[in-house]
């Protein structure tokens, strides 16, 4: 019996290195984008849906589409990556000099300090170029030029469970830190979690930020300098573990991540948490929360509510890869920068849009109107190279800080932040 | 038979004389393993060598985190690797990985090999469902680990939870994956969990090797049942015993997507080992990254010679 076990195993190896063999067949006879003047882009971006069925790779099928129907000559292959896997999948791709044509998503200084990418006015239509919200121009510009262009844009705001309040008897939304604590405690004591604290490696870089700003810190002092270790800064991370140390959030904040505390708090289990308007599609479709559960209020800071939020823009980059699919590169962004589909992508994941003109159209929308207004007074990370590293540094490490001495993980980040690119 | 004696026999016989060979045959002679032998050295020499080659060379150079070649580094990756805070704590973390799974997994596996060794009714079966954790993806078995662990809704908690052993969901005892003792207590389980069907394959294959009349004739001198186990089957189940004890330690030093799918090694770094570790450090120092991969291989080919010593590799398994 034994040997009969073995022979089926060694027949199950067998086909399984057939199989193997097969699919390698297939991935190396992938057509190369030269003959017969056909071009093939390759466009890799961000999955920001929160399933198959609003997937983003659906979004751009259907521009790529649209485009090779005017375009047929050229084609456009689509690859999405969830947020959760996007930076260390783009940083293997570009490490192992496998450029995509175009990338949105994440914004990488880095990469045009390389010389990597196309600056912005060579790679669109004058029109295109105008058209994209000056706001963030600083933030993509490396030397005097600009490299990255936003796609899409979101500004940070608090949101809460009305419902909770209600239950828990309170009756103003928080404004201060001291709102903030009182405010958990209560909720906590009806058995839900008063904070969502996501801390975890996706996007720490930006909970911290929001606290940072609270306190009048930074990850950057006025003038530019790195002030990522500033007496403000420890303060707020102090406060934070106060919060955590009396089980006012979620435990061990350092491993949790934002997707998972905004189901969390959709499915009405959170009081309060920090959010963008992408959060809102994803209570839409947890079917807890109606739209009187909850409300969206400015960030609330350590002594008031902050006059200025976190502005994150998504963008796109372009990468020098083959000279003649420049033109074929320069069409596509045309094409997908119509406010048809800029529009069409705010509406699908509730973000805002990136143009003056697409903005313009969207500026009466009432779920839209309080962001826009709070976009022009957006604070902005980093725009130095460095910062690639600062912020793997920071999603890593900051969780630690609720464990640790703050001010030992703020001094290391900065240090790293100091030791330049 | 004596035909195939006969014609190697004849064939054998020039070759007693050689001197009376031309150069050229002589040479042809002499080259004609490497015909048999090139497609192997060849494949040494392009996947074992030359990865290990541009692994040193990358950990003496200066990369930016996009892969680009700033120059030469000197010895700064191994001085930055040593400041690293974290480092003493991955290295200790490490050990106690590689020692408890080995040593766990290969107790359980010496338990189940002897089970399945013995005639019981739907044996076959049984051993078909030992594959299970083996053939299933090390990445999926985590993941699935990952959520029954949840704290809100893992049917693990949800478990403890209805027999009284958590008192509430969402909180940092139901939390096992956040906190990085418990946290890496479940990894510990679950990389035993995936690595139990080799060994236990491995020692069964050994079992079978051991002939029938030795525990005939001890049964007759009247040897108890834990005497035959000590002195016949651990004896000679020392070779496949070694064999997969080796396996297993390089295997779990290496082991990366259990780890990396259930905590991504945090927080921070404290529930990373240096394999994780390697793949963090990557995502902004590729030479440092680099830098510990030596190390990592290092340790693995100390840990070798140091075992093979030990166990007297050669007499045991080659004799």
């Amino acid at each position: 019996m034994w040997s009969n076990m073995k022979r089926g195993l060694v027949a199950a190896m067998t086909l399984s290195a057939a199989a193997a063999l097969a699919l390698g067949g297939c991935g190396s006879s992938n057509p190369g984008s030269g003959g017969g003047g056909a071009i093939t882009l390759k466009l890799v971006a961000a999955d920001y849906g929160t399933g198959p069925q609003n997937s983003s790779q659906k979004y751009w099928q259907g521009i790529a589409d649209a485009f090779h129907k005017q375009n047929p000559n050229i084609t456009v292959t689509v690859q999405t990556i969830n947020w959760n896997d996007f930076d260390s999948q783009v940083k293997t791709m570009v490490q192992n000099k496998q450029y995509p044509d175009v990338l949105e998503g994440d914004y990488f200084p880095d990469y045009a300090q390389a010389g990597l990418l196309y600056p912005a006015k060579d790679i669109t239509s004058p029109a295109t170029f105008s058209n994209l919200l000056p706001v963030f121009a600083k933030l993509d510009t490396y030397n005097g030029t600009q490299y990255g262009m936003p796609f899409t844009t979101s500004a940070r705001t608090l949101f809460y469970n009305k419902q909770l309040f209600q239950k828990a008897g309170i009756t103003a939304p928080p404004q201060t830190w001291a709102d903030i604590q009182t405010d958990a405690a209560k909720i906590k004591r009806l058995g839900k979690m008063g904070f969502g604290l996501p801390l975890g490696p996706e996007e720490a870089q930006a909970e911290s930020l929001l606290w940072f700003l609270g306190d009048g810190g930074g990850y950057q002092d006025a003038s530019g300098n790195w002030a990522i270790n500033s007496a403000p800064n420890v303060a707020a991370l102090q406060f934070m573990t106060g919060l955590v140390k009396a089980g006012d959030t979620e435990p061990n904040p350092g491993t949790k991540n934002r997707t998972d505390l905004w189901k969390q708090f959709a499915q009405g289990q959170i009081g309060m948490i920090n959010g963008s308007p992408a959060l809102i599609p994803i209570i839409q479709s947890g079917g807890v929360l109606t739209s009187s559960d909850w409300a969206s209020v400015p960030i609330a800071g350590k002594l008031g509510p902050l006059d200025k939020t976190l502005g994150v823009c998504d963008n796109v980059s372009v990468f020098k890869t083959d000279p003649s699919k420049k033109a074929a590169i320069t069409k596509f962004l045309n094409f997908f920068y119509q406010d048809k589909y800029q529009i069409q992508f705010d509406q699908e994941y509730d973000l805002l849009p990136a143009t003056n003109s697409a903005i313009q159209a969207l500026s009466s929308d009432s779920t839209f109107g309080p962001f826009l207004k709070a976009l022009p007074n957006s604070v902005q990370y980093s725009s130095a190279p460095v910062w690639t590293q600062v912020k793997t540094q920071i999603q890593q490490t900051i969780g630690t800080a609720m464990t640790q001495d703050p001010k030992q993980v703020l001094d290391a980040i900065q240090q790293t932040a100091q030791k330049g690119a | 038979m004596v035909d195939i004696a006969r014609a190697s026999g004849v064939s054998r016989a020039p070759a007693r004389r050689p001197g009376r060979l031309p150069a050229i045959r002589r040479l042809r002679r002499a080259v004609t393993p490497l015909a048999w032998l090139g497609p192997a050295i060849a494949l040494i020499v392009v996947v074992v060598l030359w990865p290990v080659y541009v692994m040193f060379n990358t950990s003496f150079q200066h990369f930016s985190p996009d892969g680009f070649l700033l120059g030469p580094a000197g010895s700064r990756n191994f001085t930055d690797l040593f400041a690293e805070s974290g480092l003493s704590g991955i290295l200790e973390r490490t050990v106690i990985w590689v020692v408890v799974v080995v040593g766990v997994t290969m107790l359980i596996s010496l338990a189940l090999a002897q089970l399945f060794n013995q005639r019981f009714p739907g044996r076959r079966v049984a051993r078909w469902a030992l594959i299970a954790p083996w053939a299933a993806s090390v990445v999926m078995t985590s993941l699935i680990f990952r959520w029954a662990l949840d704290p809100n809704s893992g049917v693990i908690n949800v478990f403890l939870h209805d027999i009284g052993l958590i008192k509430s969901f969402g909180s940092n005892e139901a939390d096992w994956l956040g906190r990085p003792a418990s946290a890496l207590i479940w990894m510990i389980v679950v990389a035993i969990f995936v690595s139990l069907p080799f060994t236990t394959y491995a020692l069964l294959a050994g079992l079978q090797t051991i002939p029938g009349e030795l525990y005939e004739a001890a049964r007759v001198d009247g040897a108890s049942h834990w005497r035959v186990y000590r002195s016949i089957t651990l004896p000679l189940l020392r070779p496949s015993f070694l064999v997969a004890l080796l396996i297993n330690v390089i295997n779990v030093f290496n082991s990366f997507p259990i780890i990396w799918e259930m905590t991504q090694g945090g927080p921070g770094h404290e529930t990373a080992t240096t394999t994780v570790f390697m793949y963090q450090l990557k995502q902004a120092y590729i030479g440092e990254s680099a830098a510990l991969s030596v190390i990592n291989f290092g340790l693995v080919i100390v840990v070798v010679l140091v075992f093979l010593k030990v166990t007297r590799w050669r007499d045991q398994v080659t004799a």
